[in-house]
């Protein structure tokens, strides 16, 4: 055995690249249960590709068939069932899993220097993820599939000049229709491939410049750092253990609470359902495209800046946020912002997805204003963000020196 | 108990209660947020009436199918919803696996007018049914699944018909041609109606009188379906009672299990593969916390 | 990846939660192993059934069976003596007509030439009586015994039973 490994090392460095990049690849000691969801993140893409792979050797892309074919899946194909359901629920706690990693990131300062290509590969990682999701969805060819496409296709429509040209170009007809849903399936099984690769590149970008730490502070010393192998290769499999009994109770005991019962009939482009809601995890960019409703003619394309521009701005993040301290735990002023961020995300969500009229307080708050106020405030944390630190208004706490 | 022991208990002891502690402050954000929002009232989702919650022996981890419901409402379902129904992602065959023989799946396959080995397609002409009915009737294989309320939904819409009294209440309401704010009251509990608008209650009653098909539980409350299900529609043969009540369970029943005839399967293999996954993870705990004790 | 400087962690509950582990991943490689064996709309086409009441002496139909075709001949006195007959001849495929029918009025057969696979032609077609397959020139006889010509094996018999006096089920329930 150990005179095979000698010669594949002497043509090609396994053992070398496995004991620098994996087993003897230091990370510090400190990093906490949140860092865990890095290595969920990629538990779950391994999951919807094998799923989606053996789902694809099932389906059928076509109008007059995904639809029946799904359901053939669900009770013909043996263990259908399981791997359709798995894939269904799976894009949702992907989302779960990988917005608590953008979290993460962001209470802990891993977007900041040396870290900003690293940060952007996952962006680009998540931007790809809302892509390869949405156009998922469709492929059932139920009501919501449908509609959700007629939405979100539409939304092009808003680029000046050549919107109109290009979603008749992007439905391949003069509607969402059978030329949309081939290829889709197409791109949304090309799609998590990429994904895969960017991860690669997720991960270099991370080697090269190593882990982040709940302390935010650079690793100075062997002393604060441990061996990947086996301290965080046995803590991550503990996560997975987590992580799996979660995803189980739901895949086998509650299997349809993450989708639309509308989704369940057929597509019917006569038809709009009475009240279509994108998959929760897009709720609240929907909200956001929604809230700007009050610029005219202006309003849907602003709608489509602002809920692009909402992704976008992460990219500016490392370059906004100038305390001389990474994480927020030794940034009071940061860290409240940050909270105030979250529970903005998940009013946007709920209002994304209420009725569009929808109103509280017996009608005295229509929930466009608490729209429009929670996109502000998804926006004003970059600027305030910036604000506080660009002019030393924040007095951070005294950092430790090491680990 | 050594000290080691001790203090790598309490160091447990006291990282979980900061876990519990986070987790909780969370829990509490997320509740009392959801609490706020949610007792809001959001005005444009009110004035639709929701069935009630019904004790299905098939639902929650443990749940079964009623065998003997089953194969009521399997004929039910052949016997009176397929005159203008499909079902067309159950075959005939299939129903053996609800204990029916094949002899009786050929009867009810040629009461429907078709062989044991068709889908349970009705023989009502879609067309047809569209002249008379303005529209064509849903197949009903999905429709547990694909209304929200799932089968309480189904099974309100089934019993939520006008009965004879609440006909008798419209009349002596409408008698004057107005509602009262008095008489408001009365209907909203009896029909289900929004007590806040007279006007479209009234509307509604006129409606409901001039022998539209009025449901509690529709959204809109008015629909192409006349009641489908009467007390005696079906013949049971097993000496159940087949009241309109009855037979609404039984078919509800048959349709859940029709809309996803796998699920106790799923259910079944959930519970090991749930128990592995349990047995699996502390006996991860522990490596992971044995090797972590040694790290300061 | 386990070392020899590790030998320490090699303990019993390391290695028990390796082994319960790697038998989680085996199991969770079922379900897609499984999927691709045939889903049950297949398995329900696993039988098929035919009316023979229909066929005259000497008839002969071509049934769809598994999405492969299958020869229900109804033998005529003189098909079914020809068949006896030959039982006694040095065949290369040596088989007995008896044990080839359930009932000697009824051939079934799979109609797949098992030199390479065409579909023979009906009976009377080639020499000793029975099916000729027009790819190389393969003789079957009434029993749909390989006699001339390049197939190495008879014609093979699938499972089958009468349900009824009438009613053939071809394939197992």
């Amino acid at each position: 055995m150990s005179k095979i490994m000698e010669w594949v090392d002497e043509r090609l460095p396994v053992t070398e690249l496995l004991k620098s990049q994996a087993t003897e690849y230091p990370t510090p000691k400190n990093l906490n249960y949140w860092w865990n969801f890095g290595s969920l993140a990629l538990l779950v893409l391994i999951i919807m590709i094998a799923t989606g792979l053996f789902l694809a050797m099932h389906y059928k892309a076509d109008a007059n068939q995904s639809f029946d074919v799904v359901e053939h899946i669900m009770r013909d194909v043996n263990f259908g069932w399981l791997l359709r359901y798995a894939h269904a629920n799976g894009a949702s706690f992907f989302f779960l899993v990988v917005y608590v990693h953008i979290l993460r990131g962001m209470y802990y300062g891993s977007y900041r220097k040396p870290r900003e290509i690293l940060w952007w590969f996952g962006i680009i990682i998540f931007f790809m993820m809302m892509g390869t999701a949405f156009m998922g969805y469709v492929l059932p060819w139920g009501q919501m599939s449908y509609w959700g496409a007629a939405v979100i296709t539409n939304l092009m429509s808003a680029i000046p000049v050549i919107g109109e040209e290009l979603v008749i170009w992007i439905w391949g007809g003069f509607s969402v229709g059978d030329p949309t849903l081939n290829r889709f399936f197409a791109l949304h099984f090309l799609l998590p491939l990429v994904i895969f690769g960017v991860v690669i590149l997720h991960l270099w970008a991370l080697h090269a410049v190593h882990s982040n730490n709940p302390d935010g502070i650079d690793v100075h010393d062997e002393k604060d750092t441990l061996p990947f192998h086996p301290y965080y290769t046995v803590k991550d499999l503990y996560g997975y253990g987590v992580f799996m009994i979660v995803f189980c109770v739901f895949v086998f005991y509650a299997p349809n609470f993450f989708l639309e019962p509308d989704n369940y009939i057929p597509a019917n482009p006569m038809q709009t359902p009475a009240h279509i809601v994108p998959e929760w995890y897009f709720l609240p960019f929907y909200a956001i495209l929604r809230s700007i409703d009050f610029l005219g003619s202006f309003s849907k394309l602003a709608g489509v800046l602002a809920m692009v521009g909402a992704i976008m701005i992460l990219f500016i993040l490392p370059f906004l946020d100038r305390s001389p301290v990474r994480s927020f735990r030794y940034r009071p002023l940061s860290r409240q912002l940050f909270w105030i961020f979250v529970v903005d995300c998940v009013v946007l969500g709920w209002v994304g997805y209420n009725p569009a009229d929808a109103a509280i307080f017996n009608g005295a708050l229509p929930l466009i204003v608490v729209g429009r106020t929670c996109t502000a405030i998804y926006f004003g944390y970059f600027f305030v963000l910036w604000a506080i630190t660009a002019f030393d208004i924040e007095k951070h706490q005294p950092v430790p020196k090491s680990i | 108990m050594n000290c080691k022991e001790v203090v790598g208990f309490r160091s447990v002891v006291k990282r979980a209660g900061r876990v519990v502690r986070s987790a909780a402050a969370i829990m509490v954000a997320t509740a009392t947020l959801a609490t706020v929002l949610v007792s809001g009232d959001v005005q444009a989702s009110s004035g639709v009436a929701i069935p009630p919650k019904q004790p299905w022996s098939f639902l929650g981890v443990f749940g079964q199918f009623d065998q003997a419901a089953l194969k009521r409402g399997a004929q039910v379902a052949a016997q009176s919803c397929m005159a203008c129904h499909s079902i067309k992602y159950i075959k005939f065959d299939q129903l053996r696996q609800l204990g029916f023989s094949e002899l009786e799946v050929k009867a009810l396959a040629e009461g429907a007018g078709r062989t044991k080995k068709d889908a349970m397609i009705s023989s009502m002409d879609p067309v047809a049914a569209k002249e008379s009915f303005g529209v064509v009737p849903p197949d009903l294989s999905l429709i547990t699944k694909a209304r929200k309320g799932y089968e309480d939904y189904v099974y309100g819409i089934l019993t939520g018909y006008a009965t004879e009294s609440d006909m008798a209440l419209a009349n002596r309401v409408m008698a004057d041609g107005q509602v009262t704010a008095e008489e408001a009251k009365e209907v909203a509990s009896a029909l289900l109606l929004d007590a806040h608008h007279p006007d479209k209650m009234a509307e509604s009653l006129k409606r409901l009188i001039g022998g539209e098909n009025f449901n509690r539980y529709f959204p809109g409350n008015f629909f192409a379906m006349p009641q489908p299900l009467m007390d005696g529609a079906v013949a049971y043969t097993d000496g159940t009672e087949n009241s309109k009540v009855q037979l609404s369970r039984d078919v509800v029943t048959f349709l859940a299990w029709a809309a996803e005839p796998t699920q106790m399967e799923r259910k079944a293999l959930g519970i090991k593969v749930i128990l592995y996954l349990v047995v699996l993870t502390i006996m991860l705990y522990a490596v992971k916390r044995r090797l972590w004790a040694k790290v300061h | 990846m386990v070392t020899e400087s590790d030998e320490s962690r090699r303990d019993f509950l390391t290695l028990a939660t390796g082994a319960v582990g790697a038998a989680g991943v085996a199991g969770a490689a079922w379900p897609f192993v499984k999927s691709w064996s045939p889903s049950a709309d297949v398995l329900s086409q696993a039988t098929t059934e035919v009316d023979v009441s229909g066929l005259a002496p000497g008839q002969m139909i071509t049934v769809p069976w598994q999405g492969k075709p299958v020869f229900v001949l109804r033998r005529t006195p003189a098909q079914i003596e020809a068949a006896r007959k030959a039982d006694g001849e040095t065949l290369p495929d040596p088989a007995k007509d008896a044990d080839r029918t359930k009932k000697p009025e009824y051939l079934v057969v799979l109609a797949l030439c098992t030199h390479l696979g065409c579909v023979p032609q009906p009976i009377g077609t080639g020499n000793f009586g029975g099916f000729l397959c027009p790819c190389h020139g393969s003789h079957y006889d009434t029993s749909g015994r390989i006699r001339q010509g390049p197939a190495p094996k008879n014609l093979p018999v699938p499972h089958y039973e009468f349900k009824d006096e009438k009613t053939l089920v071809i394939g197992k329930v």
